[in-house]
């Protein structure tokens, strides 16, 4: 009676052995509905990768490129976790039916912003996980441990989600990606559709996988 | 494959030690009697040199740090319910036969996924502090013998070859039996089974035969068929009632899983759980919690319910809790080709729970906006399980920056020029304004607490653009355009 289980088992054990397979690490990008981005990081917000998006200049364009985001996952269907460590998220901003998609995590502190980061990260419903860090004590997040965030890196690494860090300075230890605006907008934009303000915005690439391809390439 | 003998040995002791978590690891041992008549009735493994049946006097000498505890009726209630329900998904027609044993009747029962079921059955129970033993054969007898020796589960298909080296203890002769037997040279059931019937009978009387046939383990009896429960609750007492979380926990745990395995039995899972609470200054603590998703999965209800007891402070201890579920049917459906249903629900909704314990209830869920000119009007409601398709764009795009809110919104003393802004100052800076856009005037419900503001955009000389509000009690930034 046992005789097919066992057998097949034994099969199996000596397959294992002799092609050991590398664990399957999930691939793919998320269009983030900004071109520069998606140009930049090769498809989109990598999956199972953190990218860290940094505001350095105020009204730098940072929340637009989030809402771009966020309409961009909405056409696809695909479910968006936003903690808002400062609670900053404006959801008039947005046509009501864009909002169907989203979680929003209104955090009051750091310590609840990174506790719901490691939550979600790990849940493999979400395509992105953007953890909002704008607005929060700048010394507050510097005083985070490196290991907090090596620890949201190695989830990262096996979510199917993307991470996206939206933060002030740059604080994320060894991160895969980084993007920087530096340069801020003005009222000029005050009539300009959004579309094309973010299709202007100056993004750059200061650390990443593509950008030492370039270099190397350059060298 | 026609019986199945789940057996438990040591029952009264594997009971007692799985719930009570000190007891988990230490020597132990189940006492029976009182006083000098106190012998030790089952003992652990850890207990080294201490044997069933000694006193408990050298019981104690042979091991220190031994712990003699008598039975706990109650936990052998709970160990028993758990053993029924444990049999119940291998068959419906169970007999409980002694404490920690039950026969089940495996006429029809399909022998590939039997086999499967019961190593699971096997597994889990041992997980659940229960080690049995499975034993399976044609007949109840042959499936008894076979229970008692398996390591854990004993499938009996040649009887001849199994029944002859059993020593005939087996058989359950009496003691003239015995002394009869051994004077003949007969030591086992084989050996027993090979003189003729009848001789045995003629020798031995009535009583001969009946060990006869039990030692050929053709001895037939109709089985006590048990009911299935019908309601999904476990009920549990404190003595001394409990203070903190982990003594809770511990018990929740096993009354759970013991509920859980009922429901499985019954082919159902828990659509609610109730929990309630008795405290010692007479009051009561219920709460119920709906599934994310109906399951029967232990580990599943003890998240919920494990994050709801840790945000829980009562004043008084514990004393007794009830556990109740409410049973439904399993959930089976098929997500369309084109649906983005949850990968995941349980993981996503178990999520959200956590969520709402660590900002609060009100903090949590996808946003839908009140239908409202005043500004910041929204609620956070339940996400949809499938994300509906997007409806065509708006004609008219939204236009220039992106709102990012204060909350609470800055205050701002502002330098008013022609009645235009001109200078700022707010509690993080203080600047001079570069270009204001504006005013847009908004006001609303003039027919219960009129409200009314006015709005611009203002340009700060070192950059950032921000969102000024003019009430009639004064001025505030209300946030950063971005």
């Amino acid at each position: 009676m046992s005789a097919t289980p066992t057998t097949l088992t034994a099969l199996r054990s000596l397959l294992a052995a002799r092609f050991p397979e590398k664990p399957r690490k999930p691939q793919g990008h998320v269009p983030s509905g900004v071109t520069a981005i998606d140009q930049l990081l090769g498809g989109g917000l990598p999956i199972g990768q953190l990218t860290e998006l940094v505001s350095q200049a105020p009204s730098s364009g940072g929340q637009l490129i989030l809402n771009r985001l966020l309409l961009a996952t909405r056409q696809a269907r695909q479910r968006v976790a936003l903690i808002d460590g400062a609670d900053a998220f404006a959801p008039e901003t947005l046509p009501a039916d864009a909002l169907h998609h989203l979680i929003w995590v209104r955090c009051r502190t750091t310590t609840e912003a990174f506790a719901a980061a490691d939550l979600l990260v790990r849940d493999g419903n979400y395509a992105v996980v953007a953890l909002d860090l704008r607005g929060l004590l700048e010394k507050r997040l510097r005083q985070q441990p490196a290991a907090t965030w090596y620890r949201l890196q190695r989830a990262a690494d096996e979510s199917p989600s993307a991470f996206l860090v939206l933060t002030p300075c740059p604080l994320v230890p060894a991160v895969p990606w980084r993007l920087v605006l530096q340069t801020p907008l003005s009222l000029v934009t005050h009539h300009t559709p959004q579309e094309e303000i973010a299709a202007q915005l100056t993004v750059e690439l200061i650390r990443g996988h593509a950008h030492a391809a370039k270099e190397e390439l350059a060298g | 494959m026609n019986f199945a003998v789940l057996q438990i040995q040591n029952f009264s002791l594997h009971a007692l030690r799985r719930n009570d978590a000190h007891l988990a690891t230490c020597p132990l041992a189940i006492t029976q009697g009182e006083g000098r008549h106190a012998i030790v009735a089952e003992v652990s493994p850890e207990a080294v040199g201490v044997e069933a049946g000694m006193a408990v006097t050298i019981a104690m000498a042979r091991c220190p740090g031994i712990t003699l505890q008598p039975r706990d009726p109650a936990a052998e209630v709970e160990a028993q319910r758990l053993l029924l329900a444990a049999a119940l998904t291998l068959s419906p027609r169970v007999e409980a036969t002694a404490a920690g044993c039950c026969t089940v009747d495996l006429k029809g029962a399909d022998p590939t996924k039997t086999a499967i079921q019961m190593r699971q059955c096997v597994t889990e129970l041992a997980q659940n502090g229960l080690p049995a033993r499975i034993g399976v054969g044609t007949t109840i007898l042959i499936a008894s013998y076979a229970a008692r020796i398996a390591e854990p589960i004993l499938h009996v298909t040649d009887e001849t070859n199994f029944l002859h080296p059993l020593p005939l203890a087996f058989a359950e002769p009496t003691a003239r039996q015995i002394e009869i037997l051994t004077s003949w040279g007969i030591h086992t059931l084989g050996a027993l089974t090979d003189l003729p019937k009848a001789e045995i009978g003629e020798r031995l009387g009535t009583g001969g035969i009946h060990l006869w046939e039990r030692a050929a383990g053709q001895k037939e009896r109709v089985l006590k068929l048990i009911e299935p429960p019908q309601s999904y609750v476990a009920q549990w007492r404190y003595e001394p009632p409990v203070e903190s979380l982990e003594p809770l926990l511990f018990k929740l745990t096993r009354y759970a899983e013991r509920v859980a395995w009922e429901l499985k039995a019954s082919g159902l899972v828990a659509q609610e759980l109730t929990l309630t609470l008795f405290l010692e200054d007479e009051t009561e603590h219920r709460r119920t919690f709906r599934l994310p998703e109906p399951s029967a999965e232990v580990d599943r209800w003890l998240r919920v319910l494990h994050t709801h007891l840790e945000t829980v402070r009562t004043n008084a201890s514990v004393t007794e809790v009830i556990l109740a579920a409410a049973p439904t049917r399993p959930l089976e459906k098929q997500d369309g080709l084109f649906d983005t249903g949850l990968k995941d629900p349980a993981t996503f909704w178990e999520n959200l729970a956590r969520l709402n314990a660590l900002v609060g209830n009100d903090r949590v869920g996808t946003p839908v906006m009140i239908d409202t000119h005043r500004p910041d009007q929204f609620t956070l409601e339940k996400p949809p399980e499938s994300i509906p398709t997007a409806t065509p764009p708006p004609l008219h795009p939204p236009c220039g920056l992106t709102l990012r809110r204060f909350r609470p919104a800055w205050p701002a003393h502002v330098l008013w020029i022609d009645d235009r802004p001109s200078q700022i100052e707010c509690p993080h800076f203080a600047d001079a304004i570069r270009t204001a856009v504006g005013p847009w005037q908004i006001s609303g419900d003039w027919w219960r607490d009129a409200w009314s503001v006015e709005l611009w955009q203002i340009e700060l000389a070192s950059h950032g653009v921000y969102q000024l509000v003019r009430t009639k009690n004064g001025c505030s930034l209300e946030g950063i355009l971005d």
